[in-house]
């Protein structure tokens, strides 16, 4: 039974562990958003698939009707 | 024919705004020129895949910026909102537009290719873009202009202003509440072996008792301390200033217990409440927490950059006009104003001549002429002619700022009204400690010191006020919760309390009671003329369809809404010979008829006749403030349409179960007495109208009841209700309304609904009537268990088990709330 004087105060240390974890989370901001992570981990993003060349040309062709539009 | 929908928004296409585009090949329609605009953005920087991303979720035209992107360049007008460290800037932007996650998708996606951008990160759940960008290789305008080609309109947010204190208290309260819990598990666990050790046959070992008495003292003490500091420091403070509040029986009960545990554990017998104590902590915390969270979530949906006064003008500088700050203006310099802008300044005319809309500075509903030498004031909104203006008067000195320092004194004084349970509290601490101390008295006499001391702090601690403290806290969480999903936001929950108790309603009547726009009310046929309503109307909208005069708007808007095909295929005939003339009318021919829209002095000049009734009809109109507008056609007189500052159609529904309620209901206005008094016979009289009142004045008018002993409630939208807003016990402002209203205001009405104002006072009522329950309940925990306390019975388990189901109750009777107070 003497073996809870060596778990007690390591659940303790365990316990200390998770709460400066969460401290950590919360102040890097990793809460303030609740809704768009979900929704980021449904998107498709099939680009990759895409060749170089075709991602390349639309999104100069972007910046030419920007500077068009200028 | 079949209505179509927009390719982009799905809204149904109408005549009056159609657009036809090629969009990837193929010929598509739209309902405006803004979602033509923004489809052809996105197939041309292929990210055609929004469309697909959107799944169900409905999306609208894009909103209008109604400001310049150029401006947020100067340098002046970014020291307010961007952080820059060498070439990098950061700031955090407002984006008006955002629906789901495909716009999360097409933002960031649309701006990361861009050349300089180095970080676009979209927060969904409350509308805003983080952005840091190279100064030297992009201008921020240049980004403002592509979100806005895409259909978002983005605006500079100020997070210290917007939401400053709240979030970080907030944020602290989450913090202190996360580590009561982490305590509460870990202390509770602990406490499972004390308790099993307890009630098994053989009793717990004092060794191991000790132990665990040990660590729970090393658990809690840093929760009392961190979790529990801001009770001791509100009861301490409170004690000082003699300003009792829950605070204070919170930290007696708090530090007793935790006192005689560590007075227990220490003696080496009997029993310690460590897991009491940071029970109750973690409880308690939960209510403030929710409390406050549900509060800024009301107040950051209203929170926008106050723009009343515009950060930029165009200084004319040898007849060329230059974009500058507004800031770097000084009196004498002349400022070009086009027409649609906001007035930056105070200033005279000097060229030019204009309509100015007042209406938020004043609350007249009427746009007020404007010519050479005529004043006009910061904040007021331009109509269709570009001004000259020199400046009199900057920043400070401005009648709008002068408005805002009124609000910010009103402000200052208002005393803040006790909460119920504020003003219970002195009666409960008294009777707690009497009680304790009767009990020690007593068992001192009858027993040892020891089961004395047991016995008085067992009623200090059972009475640990669980349920009394969670009482207000947690109904005013439901409540704002539940009002805000019903488009009615609570920044304030303390104000649902006082608005229960509401006696005297003030109405602003421009744009509160009234739509705040001109719009057309009737429309009268001449019994002389063939011609159909839908027909007039068709002439009339076809030669007014160029015009951004207020009068031309409504009267186009109201044609918008007839169904009728012929009419509408009349609208794509030509117009030839169209002449205006100012302060009179119009005159032009359409399709060979000769159409004279004007005022009765332009038909007079024309040798128009008005036959008598319709002479008679628009006198009516005259005397109740709204415009009379004639139509002729082929020199016959077809028809007067009457515009007017219509009354929103739930006011009447509105003022009379307001009355059935008791309510006292006063009209206060800036506007004349001729359109107040109109508009009160309209609601069914029995009103009190004060108008032609200045914004001070209507603050006086509202501190005159107040001294009365009146519980006064305001209601209003200007920048000229303001002030009275401030000053008010209760202030709810339109939705609609100016920025700063909605900023003083305690509740925003977001739908502009006005019958969602009986609905607040319903709710407000029936939230009154649960904190009072709740306060019966945890009386009834009291009485129930404070004997058991009294004579020595009480055991940890027991305490442990008894205060939760309290707060349960409590916060079941709470959560109820939403079900007893439905729209």
């Amino acid at each position: 039974m003497d073996v809870i004087y060596s778990l007690v105060p390591a659940m303790i240390l365990l316990a200390i562990i998770a709460i400066a974890v969460f401290f950590w989370s919360a102040r890097s901001g990793q809460y303030d958003d609740m809704e768009g992570p979900r929704h980021r981990i449904l998107t498709d993003d099939d680009d990759p698939l895409l060749p170089e060349s075709h991602r390349k040309y639309t999104a100069n062709k972007a910046q030419k009707e920007e500077s068009n539009n200028e | 024919m079949g209505v179509h929908s927009c390719f982009h928004c799905g809204l149904p296409v109408t005549e009056d705004g159609r657009q036809e585009a090629l969009i990837a090949g193929n010929k598509h329609e739209f309902c405006c020129s803004g979602c033509v605009i923004v489809c052809q953005t996105i197939y041309d920087s292929g990210l055609d895949g929004f469309y697909q991303r959107l799944q169900s979720a409905e999306i609208a035209p894009p909103p209008d910026p109604s400001q310049d992107p150029e401006q947020f360049d100067l340098e002046d007008v970014q020291e307010e909102f961007v952080s820059t460290t060498g070439n990098e800037s950061e700031a955090t932007l407002l984006i008006e537009g955002i629906h789901c996650s495909a716009c999360v998708w097409l933002i960031e996606r649309a701006l990361e290719p861009l050349d300089g951008v180095l970080l676009s990160e979209v927060n969904l759940s409350h509308h805003r873009l983080r952005l840091r960008w190279d100064q030297s290789r992009i201008k921020l305008s240049r980004i403002l202009k592509r979100l806005h080609a895409l259909g978002y309109v983005a605006t500079p947010f100020d997070a210290e202003r917007a939401e400053g204190i709240a979030v970080k208290q907030n944020k602290s309260m989450l913090y202190r509440m996360a580590f009561a819990g982490f305590g509460m598990a870990n202390i509770m666990w602990i406490s499972i072996s004390l308790y099993a050790g307890e009630l098994s046959a053989s009793g717990i070992d004092p060794e191991h008792k000790q132990f665990f008495h040990w660590i729970s003292l090393f658990l809690a003490t840093p929760v009392l301390l961190y979790s529990g500091w801001p009770f001791l420091k509100g009861g301490f403070l409170g004690l000082m200033h003699r300003q009792l509040n829950m605070d204070l029986p919170i930290s007696i009960g708090v530090i007793a217990t935790y006192a005689y545990s560590v007075w227990i554990t220490f003696l080496g017998v009997g029993d310690a409440y460590f897991d009491t104590v940071v029970a109750f902590l973690f409880i308690i915390l939960i209510g403030r927490y929710l409390e406050g969270a549900s509060r800024r979530n009301a107040t950051s949906a209203t929170s926008r950059l106050m723009e009343l006064q515009p950060r930029s003008a165009m200084r004319l500088e040898n007849g060329e006009p230059v974009l500058v700050s507004v800031r770097r203006l000084v009196l004498g310099d002349s400022i070009l104003v086009r027409p649609g802008e906001k007035l930056p300044v105070d200033g005279l005319i000097i060229e030019g001549q204009s309509n100015v809309d007042e209406s938020m500075l004043t609350g007249e509903s009427r746009p007020v002429k404007k010519i050479i030498g005529s004043e006009v004031a910061a904040g007021t909104v331009n109509g269709q002619g570009a001004l000259t203006v020199e400046v009199n008067q900057l920043g400070q000195n401005t009648v709008l700022a002068k408005i805002i320092h009124l609000v910010e004194s009103a402000q200052g004084s208002k005393a803040p009204i006790q909460s119920l349970t504020d003003r219970i509290v002195p009666w409960f601490v008294a009777v707690v400690l009497g009680l304790a101390t009767a009990t020690f008295l007593f068992w001192s006499h009858h027993a040892d010191f020891d089961t004395a001391l047991l016995a008085a702090v067992s009623v200090l601690i059972i009475t640990c006020p669980c349920a009394f403290g969670l009482a207000t806290p947690m109904s005013l969480a439901v409540s704002v919760g539940h009002s805000a999903g019903n488009g009615v936001l609570v920044k304030n929950g303390a104000a649902l309390e006082t608005l229960a108790g509401a006696t005297h309603i003030v109405f602003d009547k421009t744009g509160t009671l009234t739509e705040g726009r001109m719009a057309v009310s009737d429309i009268y046929l001449s019994d002389e003329t063939s011609l159909l309503e839908e027909q007039v109307l068709s002439f009339a909208a076809r030669v007014e369809s160029h015009s951004e005069h207020s009068i031309a708007q409504a009267i186009t808007a109201r044609f918008a809404e007839v169904d009728d095909q012929e009419a509408f295929a009349f609208q794509k005939e030509k117009l030839s010979e169209f002449s205006s003339i100012p302060g009179r009318g119009v005159i032009a021919v359409v399709a060979s008829h000769k159409i004279v829209i004007g005022n009765k002095a332009m038909l007079e000049e024309q040798g128009i006749e008005i036959p008598a009734h319709l002479k008679q009809k628009s006198h009516l109109v005259e005397h109740a403030m709204g415009v009379a507008v004639f139509v002729a056609v082929d020199g016959q007189l077809a028809a007067l349409i009457a515009v007017q500052d219509k009354i929103r159609d739930e006011a009447k529904e509105l003022i009379n179960a307001l009355k059935s309620e008791g309510v006292t209901i006063t009209l206060l206005t800036g506007d004349s007495q001729g359109a107040a008094e109109y508009v009160a016979k309209s609601l069914g009289g029995q009103i009190e109208v004060i108008a032609h009142v200045r914004p001070e004045d209507k603050e006086k008018v509202i501190a005159d009841l107040q001294a009365q002993g009146e519980r006064v409630v305001m209601v209003g939208d200007g920048v000229n209700d303001a002030p009275a807003l401030s000053r008010a016990d209760v202030a709810i402002a339109m939705g609609s309304g100016t920025d700063i209203s909605m900023d003083c205001a305690d509740i925003v009405l977001m739908s502009n609904e006005l019958l969602k104002i009986k609905f607040a006072l319903n709710l407000a009522r029936q939230t009154m009537r649960t904190i009072r329950q709740n306060i019966y309940i945890s009386f009834a925990y009291n009485i129930i268990l404070v004997p058991l306390a009294m004579s020595a019975n009480l055991t940890p388990v027991f305490a442990s088990i008894a205060m939760p189901i309290s707060s349960l109750l409590v916060i079941g009777n709470a959560i109820l709330i939403r079900k007893r107070c439905k729209i």
